[in-house]
């Protein structure tokens, strides 16, 4: 590292009392606000920032390359690893996709399951978002541990049910690995009791904060137009209006036979981003809530499933509502054991492309909020 | 023996002696501040705190601090080394300085000078200088931002703060700082100037970079600001004096508002219930300061701007103004809390409305928000 | 919020697949493609030099309207590469796969950045994972891998733990090998 400013940026001006120069911040890829190892390089003169390019691939780990080399089952373990928050639904989306190629089919209850575990994993996530983006506002990891109190008792309840935390692999080609355990019911529901305490503390100490409403509002709002042409799906996408939802629009699983609504944001800003989810979150017990009432009994795995999975020529694009958004999955088969092709269109990796537009033309703070507003999961955006 | 005397009879001896009990109960204080914030801010966010060291985790202040003297002071090769090396010090002794003259009871202090007021607030901005120092030599961008963050919001937020002293100045009628406490013997001086104390309030937690105005240190942004490159003895004088200049403005707003050892009843019950007194006040004052810490986000630096000079600086003027006037035509002083007491509505109120104004429709923007000039987006 | 929302998209597949095709061909008849079928979706088969007609057409036929390209995706087929392009309708709700074959040895494709700004990256990552040359493209260098490492990883040749790691203190400098 040379000296600052260096001599030779210096002599380039013709005054170097009265110009001032355009400095290069390096933010990431480890630092406190990238949520993991995610690298951006600003450009700022003074406070605002002029120029901001992002670098990702710290994180990348080959997953499709590695879905390709392994057998269907094998793949599994990798896919939960893409969005680490919500373990469950990603399983979840990768055994549809396989499900769609081979033509197997999934018995009820295990549908049911699903989705109990898909909304879990999304309400986890988003307390994760709430959590780290009251961090990044500012507010010293008091919403932070108010966040992590339910998303611990969510993944004892994950450990309960299928024996891991984070990355149980409890989802499987065909239904789930196995069935509930006896007290699940009274489980869930003191669980959804306790969710929805966490989310009115979160609300009360964020929504209604003078300087968090403040430092959210009307920063970089985005036109539904725009956001589409973007690629950004999600929360960020329903937050500039558009009530845009995969488990509504193209449903799969049992979630048509699900009542709930999409909440929906007026101008796409931040604050609008932070109320979807927040608001994500209470239909989400919604759901979970129907699922417990409609939950049928029975087998939780396709008995007539072959020892081994082997696939002829077939391909599928699976589109999943994600937590951050359209979680597709490309699956390509040929024959044999092994997936032709796999690939992840990752919604984070798509809203993160985005970033330099909203980026530009704000201050350094607000580039920090709007990074954290995108909720990316780096797993996610690196594959 | 009273405590105003000189000990030994000579007055130099005497004021070391002073200087060596206060700097060492200073330290020690802060020592177990530093524990005592982390078991207040643990109790508010559902945790426990430290619980490892010792019973309740006593002994985590010492276990820090042995950790942060036995490790490694590193110096980037990039950094300016004398700047680099004396900046930790200047930030201190400014704050070592405004220890000598606060009354932490009546004539409990190292020295009481007439112009104790004035040389507080003089001597505490002068840390700036320090903080410019180490932004400056360290050769870390983030450490240049948040040395000229903390550069443009102290230097803005020290007129708003003289402004508040001055309206509680000019009832005192001195600015020696034992004769102001001594002069809220019947009522403390926040119940005159409620306004006042909140700009003196907002403005401390500004010159201190406590939430929700650590913009110069906000460890999200720009990871801990100036002193990003610091470690071990150095990282902990800037600790340190975080923590005493904590404690030296706890001890002066509570002699400037609340009565310091004086109210209630500090001059007829001796020397032990006034540093009781002073004692509680300021554990109550920091223990505020923190709570505000855990419960708010950080501001923007153009909200934190914007604070100042559109909202704080014109009330503390007119407050000034009607306190002029009341007092020179010697109206009766219960006007100085109406007035006062409606400015403290007044900003109040602004804040209120403010949180609760309805978004605007912006529809017409793009992606951007402020579109830079010349700048392809 | 207890009653159901009303939705202004329409929910589902609305133009069922073969009709769809028979769409498309009808709105653009200059623009020659071969119609099939994926297990999800329609499935539109084109030579790379008319991919950017049909894309536009795509785009901007009032009952197509594709406004939303959810995905690219390259895959190897040895003996050759193929793009797979999905596109999304969210004025009639319909999707849609479009498949563009390139040449062995020549896998150039016209870029789509100038019509959806969405392309950027998965453009990026499909040149750095296949090779894929984007014609048109702003910024085709790598994106997840690093920045001076010129190899395609998912491409069947590649191995996939064959990598010899030197790490400067054996004979040869520096770096890895494949």
């Amino acid at each position: 590292m040379t000296r600052w400013p260096e001599p030779a940026l210096v002599s380039k001006l013709e005054d170097p009392s009265l110009n001032t120069v355009d400095m290069t911040v390096n933010i990431g890829p480890q630092h406190p606000a990238t949520h993991g190892v995610f690298r951006m390089v600003l450009t700022i003169d003074g406070e605002m920032v002029v120029d901001c390019e992002p670098y990702i691939g710290y994180l990348h780990r080959g997953l499709e390359k590695l879905s390709e080399n392994n057998d269907y089952r094998q793949a599994m373990g990798y896919w939960d690893r893409t969005d680490y928050l919500a373990g469950m639904a990603c399983e979840a989306a990768y055994c549809y996709a396989v499900e769609k190629i081979s033509g197997v089919t999934v018995p009820e209850r295990a549908e049911y399951i699903r989705v109990i575990m898909a909304e879990l994993s999304r309400i986890n996530s988003h307390f994760m978002f709430l959590g780290a983006f009251g961090a990044d506002v500012g507010s010293f990891g008091t919403s932070f541990v108010y966040a992590w109190r339910e998303r611990e008792r969510i993944y004892d309840f994950f450990e309960e049910v299928a024996g891991d935390r984070m990355f149980p692999t409890y989802i499987k080609i065909g239904g789930v690995a196995m069935d509930l355990p006896d007290n699940f019911e009274s489980r869930v529901r003191w669980l959804l009791g306790s969710i929805n305490q966490g989310l009115e503390d979160l609300d009360g100490l964020l929504t209604g904060n003078e300087i968090f409403v403040e430092r959210c509002r009307d920063l970089a709002p985005m036109t539904a137009e725009r956001a589409i042409a973007l690629g950004i799906t999600g929360p960020v996408l329903r937050a500039t209006g558009i009530p845009w939802d995969i488990r509504k629009a193209e449903p799969y699983g049992v979630y048509d036979r699900l009542k709930f609504d999409i909440p929906v944001g007026r101008q796409g800003d931040i604050f609008d981003r932070f109320f979807v989810r927040l608001s994500e979150m209470y239909q989400s017990t919604r759901i979970i809530e129907q699922c417990l009432d409609q939950m049928p009994g029975g087998l939780v795995l396709n008995p007539d499933l072959p020892k081994t999975l082997r696939i002829d020529n077939a391909e599928a694009y699976f589109r999943y509502e994600g937590t951050k958004g359209e979680y597709g999955v490309y699956a390509m088969a040929r024959g044999g054991n092994k997936p032709y092709r796999m690939k992840l269109r990752s919604p984070s990796f798509c809203n993160l492309s985005a970033l330099r537009e909203m980026v530009v033309g704000t201050y350094v703070a607000d580039a920090i909020i709007i990074l954290g507003s995108l909720d990316i999961v780096l797993g996610e955006v690196d594959k | 023996m009273t405590f105003g005397d000189p000990f030994f009879g000579y007055s130099w001896l005497d004021a070391i002696i002073r200087v060596v009990i206060v700097v060492l109960v200073m330290t020690v204080f802060v020592m177990y501040w530093t524990y005592g914030e982390r078991k207040l801010v643990a109790r508010m966010q559902m945790r426990l705190g430290p619980m490892r060291t010792g019973p309740y985790g006593l002994l985590q202040a010492i276990a820090d601090s042995l950790k942060l003297i036995a490790k490694e002071d590193i110096r980037p090769a990039a950094a300016d080394r004398w700047v680099f090396e004396f900046a930790p010090y200047l930030t201190f002794i400014p704050v070592l300085m405004v220890l000598a003259v606060l009354p932490f009871a009546q004539d409990w202090g190292v020295r009481n000078l007439s112009m104790g007021l004035f040389y507080v607030f003089a001597v505490l901005g002068l840390n700036i200088v320090g903080i410019m120092m180490a932004g400056l030599g360290s050769g870390n961008k983030f450490a240049l931002l948040g040395g000229v963050r903390a550069a443009g919001q102290m230097v803005s937020y020290e007129i708003p703060l003289v402004m508040s002293l001055l309206s509680v100045a000019m009832i005192a009628g001195t600015l020696d700082l034992d004769a102001i406490a001594a002069m809220q013997h019947y009522r403390p001086f926040i119940l005159l100037q409620p306004l006042a104390f909140l700009i003196f309030f907002t403005a401390m937690l500004s010159e201190l970079h406590r939430a929700p105005f650590d913009i110069p240190v906000a460890e999200s942004e720009i990871s801990g600001g100036y002193f990003v490159e610091y470690s071990g003895i150095r990282w902990s004088m800037f600790q340190l004096t975080e923590y005493a200049s904590m404690i030296a403005w706890s001890v002066f707003g509570s002699v400037i508002f609340l009565g310091g050892w004086e109210y209630p009843k500090g001059g007829d019950w001796g020397w032990g219930w006034q540093l009781t007194l002073t004692l509680i006040k300021s554990v109550v004052w920091i223990a505020a300061i923190i709570w505000v810490r855990t419960t708010v986000p950080r501001l923007r630096i153009d909200q934190l701007m914007a604070f100042c000079w559109k909202v704080l600086l014109p009330l503390a003027l007119v407050q000034l103004l009607m306190n002029g006037f009341i007092l020179v035509y010697d109206w009766p002083q219960e006007l100085l809390f109406v007035t006062s007491g409606l400015g403290a509505a007044l900003l109040v109120g602004i804040i209120i409305a403010r949180a609760i104004r309805r978004p605007k429709k912006t529809s017409g923007l793009v992606g951007t928000y402020r579109q830079v000039q010349g700048t392809p987006v | 919020m207890t009653q159901e929302q009303t939705l202004p998209y329409p929910v589902g597949q609305q133009v069922p697949n073969a009709s769809l095709g028979a769409m498309i061909q009808r709105l653009l008849p200059k623009v020659p493609v071969e119609i099939g079928e994926t297990k999800t979706d329609l499935d539109v088969t084109v030579a790379p030099e008319h991919l950017f007609a049909l894309v536009q057409g795509l785009r901007d036929a009032k009952d197509l309207k594709f406004d939303f390209l959810r995905n690219i995706t390259g895959v190897d087929l040895v003996e050759s590469m193929a793009l797979k392009y999905a596109f999304y309708s969210f004025t009639h709700g319909h999707a849609l796969q479009v498949t563009v074959p390139t040449e062995a040895g020549h896998p150039h494709v016209p870029s789509l950045v100038s019509l959806y700004p969405a392309a950027d990256w998965h453009e990026r990552e499909a040149h750095e994972m296949f090779g894929f040359v984007f014609d048109g493209h702003p910024n085709l260098k790598n994106l997840l891998l690093e920045e001076d490492l010129h190899i395609h990883p998912l491409l069947k040749a590649h191995p996939l733990q064959k990598a010899d790691i030197k790490q400067g203190i054996e004979d040869s400098s520096a770096g890895f090998t494949f």
